[in-house]
């Protein structure tokens, strides 16, 4: 039999100094070699092979795995008992166990069609989208929190969540999916939600913000550089399975992807900023009525005719962007009960309450060096605040940063100094915020709100060598129209009713183009020795070397399409490779994440090519690929293999066998939950806040513990601030949200014991569960036992697991001294059941 | 599933029986019961602590002129000299800087391998091979060999247990991980702060708890018979029990309270400085666990606000605070053991996973340098007052005696009576060693 060549090692040698060689030397002379490995070939068409055996072939996937293991000799495995086969895919699919009706109609009936539906109907619920969901959220490192000294929360994170649940429930093409990531916002006709018109792409771009950021670093190019590092590796594991981030210093040890490659998508993000996005595209009409109505108010008040200032050529808006003009007159600044009252801003401002004070947004410079100690702003404004970013650092507070904004909240026009220090000749850009969601850089966003009226205008950005500023433009002038006047009540209706048709303002972290920069190539991973420039390109094992024709900003986009083109094969090789470990327990190729060099190479190439080419061909529909797996003969096998078969390949490398598998913490937790119907099925929203011990105290910490039983939400929608992580999930090796995780360990410690002992959840709902048994009026130990084997374990209790339960109940009633109405003996029944491992294992 | 371990002698239960759950019975007599594993994560540098060059101080600010490799940061800078004056200590007159006060003291007990060499330049990989052997996650940590081998001689604590003082070196958990030994043998994390374990606390009387436990032993015992070849079932099995007992025997081990007041204080419990009372606490627990017969013990460093032992640059402050951190605690653990009889088999190591260039990185730090290093060992049968090996004269590259990670693995094992070319484990049809298929054993460093 032959197995796989053992794992390649980076072993230095034991070093003569004199001869160590750079690897980078090598590269270009290495190249072409590299590119033999066999991560890089297309996706290669191979027959579905004949075998002994026709009648084990449920999908031409159990052929492959059956034609190898007839070659070497090997047995699969029979068929899993049906209740086994059940608990399995109830779980695999919707992370939930099989309700006691399931388990008795397919006992009924376990015939190929009942498998059917029973998948089918899996695969509609919406469970699905949560449990599968949790496993994106491991390759995109997801956490609400951006972990350092402050653990600063990341605000309206869980939108993204709720977008991959959605996105997996509505089996969205997953090379569409993909390019939202990459791109959402620059998609040209988005995706758009039909019922809520929330614009659903942008919210993918949410993924390059899950990262780490420290408070304060003293080099932020520095920290830009190790934010960009991780996007990149996130992006490159996620989505291609290779591990770009290790060209970060020097070209790959050991894949075909060089210094150089880095770089070039390194300048696709440098090109990129941080912003909350707006979810909610906007009704033209609405917006040309609204608009109408706002000038028949406000347009009466004197135009100047200033052209808008050429400091503020190149801005740009995101939010609510209709809301944002060169206001050359008034605006509709307050309604009150008998008058309308107008602002005016004499000479020409860019605004943001071109339609109303409560629209939303940010406008944003283009990126610029300056070389003087000041710069001035002209602005006035109300709730909102002004920062400059530098060098891509949003986190703009103090110690060392927080010179660097200001709260506009001053009505008439008035001069903001910001003294440049250090800062000068940095690269940076200023935004300006009216929007309510939280502001990275606000001191109050951790606790605090903003004002729903809130609104700035800019007349002018001076940079100067002088700390005074030029003087000042006029004061504001505040008129009033009277309601009682026909006319203007005629148009304030028309405004309001136009305004309110207008959609909500809310937001959710994502990307925005900057201005379009190519970075050079940091020497050894420095930033403060730059080579010479990457432009802007994909990788060059896939794309060329030739750089990309980016005509403007970042060029995200034309990466997005690049990635996900046709003859890219690591997409859709990488992505059933994962559906395939987590509905096996491991990956055909058990790397999930790198498929390079140092990955393995997985023993069913042509499997694994096969199941891609069908993905493809599939309209990218991961529903159809895990249908057809969960659906075949190689899924449905018993987890214990034939001896002869065990003999020989004990790992089961061959899959002669299903794999025994742990369940995750959270699917541990919900089961519980549901077990004990406590299960809130309601989908989606605010995350529930995590319970801490109430001694333990830490900088950062969120201020409120949340309820034990996490208000009975799946586990998915618990808080996830990534320094203060559940404990019983991360006994149950929840990962660390550092970087993309594809295969979560699955450790075996007395941690587990010691949180399904004495977790005060495991003991809250094995009360519940006992409570509810005896509501049901359940009063005979046999149907309580019955009962809960049944929940638990999707089947009955044999004898001898009747009669030791039998037994403990008694002898438990006999020592508390109680009967058959008190919960207690079941409360420990339920709890004992649960610390069995049969619960938290899948067979 | 069923891994085939194709260890030595089996386990004739009769033959040890206070040991619990080994695979392996010692080859020869061991000298060490138990290992005592004081990782320095980060890579201290050696050249200001414990290999003295005088010509290092004598060129300091000249430029290097000698080959030399790659670094981390390739920021080389000039020769830079110790900031440190290093005395001869002891009647065995080893050099050590004036850094450890309070370790020189001991001079006499430590044999300080002065020769080390590991095989990589980056942290990660340097962390890996440092605890694994090799140089990429999945292996199991020495400590696992060593658990997995031994057995734990408590029936209450695991057999490896590593102290967390606030700092997981890159690598994660993984290097404390089983990798494909048995799970029993990865190393349980304790907590310094808090309740060392999540949910270590019962929540209902101790008689009434046994009681379930016994029904469950009941239903899990069903259940194993049915699964088969259920490794992890077994071992989750094996938690359950582990854990009922861990209940009262991590808080009494946590109780530092019953240490006689002169103990704190000689190991700095009560220090102004907050890591060297962390540390403190971590080096007493380490004795306590030893005590309590766990089989291998490490201690990671509390966190100075340096970045670990990593000092690209702050040499000066963050080499000084970090050597504040744990000098008086590890001398006191040495006397404390050494007068409690212990230290002649229990085994202390003292290593980071690579040392530091003698030429600055910048201007005030030293850059990774894997090619020559220092660590030292104390007790379980090494030759206390000597010296192995040797760098250049400017602590570069090792040119006597090169002692290599596997090496340190090799001497490890054999001290606890296990030769480590005959301790495999099979594994993707491979007899896998922890020391690979290297290792040697100086009988220069045995006492």
């Amino acid at each position: 039999m032959r197995m796989p060549s053992p794992l390649p090692r980076a072993r230095a040698a034991m070093v003569s100094l004199a001869l160590a060689v750079p690897a980078a030397a090598q590269m270009d002379a290495n190249f072409e070699q590299r590119l033999q490995h066999w991560a890089w070939q297309p996706l290669r068409d191979t027959p579905t092979p004949q075998v002994a055996a026709p009648s084990h072939v449920a999908d031409p996937l159990d052929a492959f795995v059956l034609s190898r293991l007839e070659q070497d000799g090997l047995q699969p495995a029979p068929p899993a008992p049906p209740e086994v086969w059940l608990r399995r895919v109830h779980f695999d699919l919707t992370g939930l166990p099989p309700r006691p009706q399931d388990v008795a109609a397919f006992a009924a009936d376990s015939s190929r069609a009942q498998r059917e539906r029973v998948v089918d109907a899996l695969l509609a619920s919406p469970h699905f989208g949560e449990r599968w969901a949790r496993h994106w959220l491991d390759l995109v490192r997801y956490a609400e929190s951006m972990g350092h000294e402050f653990d600063f929360r990341i605000p309206n994170a869980w939108r993204y969540r709720d977008y991959v649940i959605r996105a997996l429930n509505d089996d969205v093409p997953f090379d569409q999916f993909g390019k939202e990531h990459l791109a959402g916002d620059l998609l040209p006709t988005p995706r758009v939600d039909a019922a809520s018109q929330r614009n659903e792409s942008v919210l993918g771009t949410g993924f390059y913000w899950f990262c780490e950021q420290t408070h304060s670093p003293v080099d932020a190019e520095q920290h830009r550089a190790d934010r960009i590092d991780n996007q990149i590796d996130v992006l490159t594991k996620s989505f291609l399975g290779v591990t770009v981030a290790c060209a970060r210093c020097h070209d790959h040890k050991f894949d075909a992807i060089g210094n150089e490659d880095y770089y070039a998508l390194y300048g696709f993000l440098k090109s990129s900023r941080y912003v909350q996005q707006p979810l909610h595209r906007q009704d033209q009409s609405a917006v040309q009525r609204a608009l109408a109505a706002h000038r028949a108010l406000a347009g009466s008040c004197p135009e100047n005719g200033e052209p808008l200032d050429a400091s503020l050529a190149g801005y740009r808006s995101v939010g609510d962007e209709d809301n944002v003009s060169p206001l050359r007159a008034a605006f509709v600044h307050e309604v009150l009960q008998d008058e309308v009252r107008l602002r005016y801003l004499p000479g020409t401002w860019l605004s943001t309450a071109a339609i109303a004070r409560e629209r939303d947004c940010v406008l944003l410079s283009p990126t610029f060096v300056p070389t003087t100690k000041f710069l001035h702003l002209e602005v006035a404004g109300h709730g909102a605040r002004v920062q400059l970013v530098v060098d891509g650092f949003h986190l703009v507070r103090d110690p060392i940063y927080g010179r660097l904004r200001a709260a506009i909240d001053n009505q008439e026009p008035h001069w903001i100094t910001i003294e440049l220090e250090q800062f000068r000749a940095r690269s940076m850009h200023l935004q300006f915020l009216d929007q309510r969601a939280h502001d990275l850089a606000d001191p109050a966003h951790d606790r605090g709100t903003y004002p729903d009226d809130a609104w700035c205008a800019v007349r002018r950005v001076v940079a100067s060598e002088d700390r005074t500023p030029p003087p000042l433009v006029g004061p504001a002038v505040v008129t009033s129209l009277a309601r009682s006047d026909a006319a203007v009540a005629e148009a304030l209706r028309q405004w309001q009713h136009a305004t309110a048709a207008l959609a909500p303002c809310a937001t959710a972290p994502g990307m925005a183009d900057a201005t379009g920069e190519d970075e050079r190539v940091f020497e050894r991973g420095d930033h403060k020795t730059k080579g010479a420039v990457a432009r802007r390109r994909f990788l060059r094992a896939i794309a060329g070397s030739a750089p990309m024709d980016v005509q403007e900003g970042s060029g995200r986009l034309q990466l997005a399409e690049r990635v996900f083109a046709d003859d890219n094969p690591l997409p859709p090789r990488v992505l059933v490779n994962r559906l395939w470990h987590h509905l096996f327990g491991r990956g055909l190729a058990r790397t999930v994440d790198n498929l390079g060099h140092l990955g393995d190479e997985p023993l069913h190439k042509d499997l694994l090519d096969h199941l891609a080419r069908a993905f493809v061909a599939s309209g990218w529909s991961q529903k159809h690929m895990i249908r057809r797996i969960v659906l075949s003969t190689t899924y449905a096998m018993d987890s214990r293999g034939e001896p002869v078969s065990e003999e020989r390949d004990p790992d089961n490398l061959l899959w002669h066998r299903q794999n025994l598998r742990r369940l995750e913490g959270e699917v541990v937790r919900d089961a519980l939950l549901a077990i004990a119907d406590r299960l809130d099925p309601t989908l989606f929203g605010p995350p529930v806040p995590v319970r801490f011990p109430k001694e333990e105290r830490a900088r950062g910490r969120p201020e409120a513990s949340g309820p034990v039983d996490g208000d009975g939400r799946r586990s998915i929608y618990l808080a996830v601030p990534r320094n203060f992580l559940p404990d019983l999930l991360v006994a149950f090796d929840l990962p660390r949200p550092f970087s993309t995780v594809g295969a979560r360990t699955s450790a075996n410690v007395p941690a587990q014991a010691l949180a399904l002992q004495n977790d005060p959840l495991v003991h809250s709902m094995a009360r519940l569960a006992a409570d509810h048994l005896l509501q049901d009026g359940i009063r005979d130990d046999d149907s309580a036992i019955e009962r809960w084997f049944v929940a638990m374990f999707a089947r009955a209790p044999s004898n001898d697991e009747r009669a030791v339960c039998r037994t403990f109940l008694h002898d438990m009633r006999r020592d508390l001294g109680c009967d058959a109405t008190d919960p207690r003996p079941y409360t420990d029944l339920a709890h004992v059941l649960w610390n069995k491992k049969e619960f938290v294992y899948l067979r | 599933m069923l891994p085939l371990f194709d260890a030595f002698a089996r386990t004739n239960a009769a033959s040890a029986p206070r040991v619990s759950g080994g695979a392996c019975r010692p080859h020869h007599a061991p000298r060490a019961r138990a290992v005592i594993f004081l990782y320095m994560d980060g890579g201290p540098s050696h050249v200001d602590t414990f290999d003295h060059k005088p010509r290092l101080q004598a060129d300091d600010g000249k430029p290097w002129t000698r080959p030399k490799a790659r670094t981390q940061f390739q920021d080389d800078g000039n020769i830079l000299g110790s900031p440190w004056r290093f005395h001869q200590r002891g009647q065995s007159g080893l050099f050590i800087s004036e850094l450890f006060p309070h370790l020189a003291q001991s001079a006499d007990r430590l044999c300080v391998v002065n020769s080390m060499v590991a095989d990589f330049s980056e942290h990660t990989n340097a962390n890996y091979f440092l605890h694994t052997g090799h140089g990429l996650q999945g292996r199991p940590s020495a400590g696992a060999w060593a658990s997995y081998g031994l057995g734990c001689e408590t029936e209450n604590l695991p057999a490896f247990v590593v102290l967390n003082g606030g700092l997981i070196p890159p690598g994660g958990i993984d290097c404390f991980g089983n990798g494909f030994l048995p799970a029993h043998s990865q190393g349980s994390l304790f907590r310094m702060r808090g309740e060392p374990l999540a949910n270590v606390t019962a929540r209902e009387e101790r008689d009434r708890q046994r009681q379930k436990l016994d029904l469950l032993s009941a239903l899990d015992a069903i259940t194993l018979q049915e699964s088969g070849s259920a490794d992890a079932i077994a071992a989750a099995i094996h938690n359950q029990e582990l854990a009922f007992r861990m209940q009262a025997a991590v808080p009494d081990l946590f109780d530092l309270a019953t240490e006689p007041a002169a103990v704190r204080t000689r190991y700095g419990v009560d220090d102004p400085y907050e890591p060297t009372r962390t540390y403190a606490q971590q080096c007493l627990l380490a004795r306590r666990l030893v005590e309590r017969g766990v089989r291998f013990v490490e201690v990671l460093c509390p966190d100075t606000g340096h970045d670990r032992w990593d000092q690209h640059s702050n040499l000066k402050k963050g080499l000084a605070d970090n050597c504040r951190m744990v000098d008086q605690p590890i001398a006191a653990l040495l006397e404390d053991l050494a007068a409690r009889g212990m230290l002649d088999d229990t085994l202390v190591v003292y290593s980071g996973e690579f040392g530091r260039t003698p030429f600055a990185q910048g201007k005030n730090g030293r850059d990774h340098n894997p090619f020559g290093f220092t660590s030292w060992l104390a007790g379980g049968g090494t030759a206390g007052g000597t010296r192995y090996g040797a760098t250049d004269d400017y602590g570069y590259a090792t040119v006597a005696d090169p002692f290599t990670i596997h090496d340190l693995h090799a001497t490890m094992l054999h001290l606890l009576g296990i030769d480590h070319e005959r301790f495999t484990f099979r594994f993707g049809g491979r007899d896998i060693r922890l020391t690979d298929v290297y290792g040697k054993v100086p009988r220069a460093l045995l006492g």
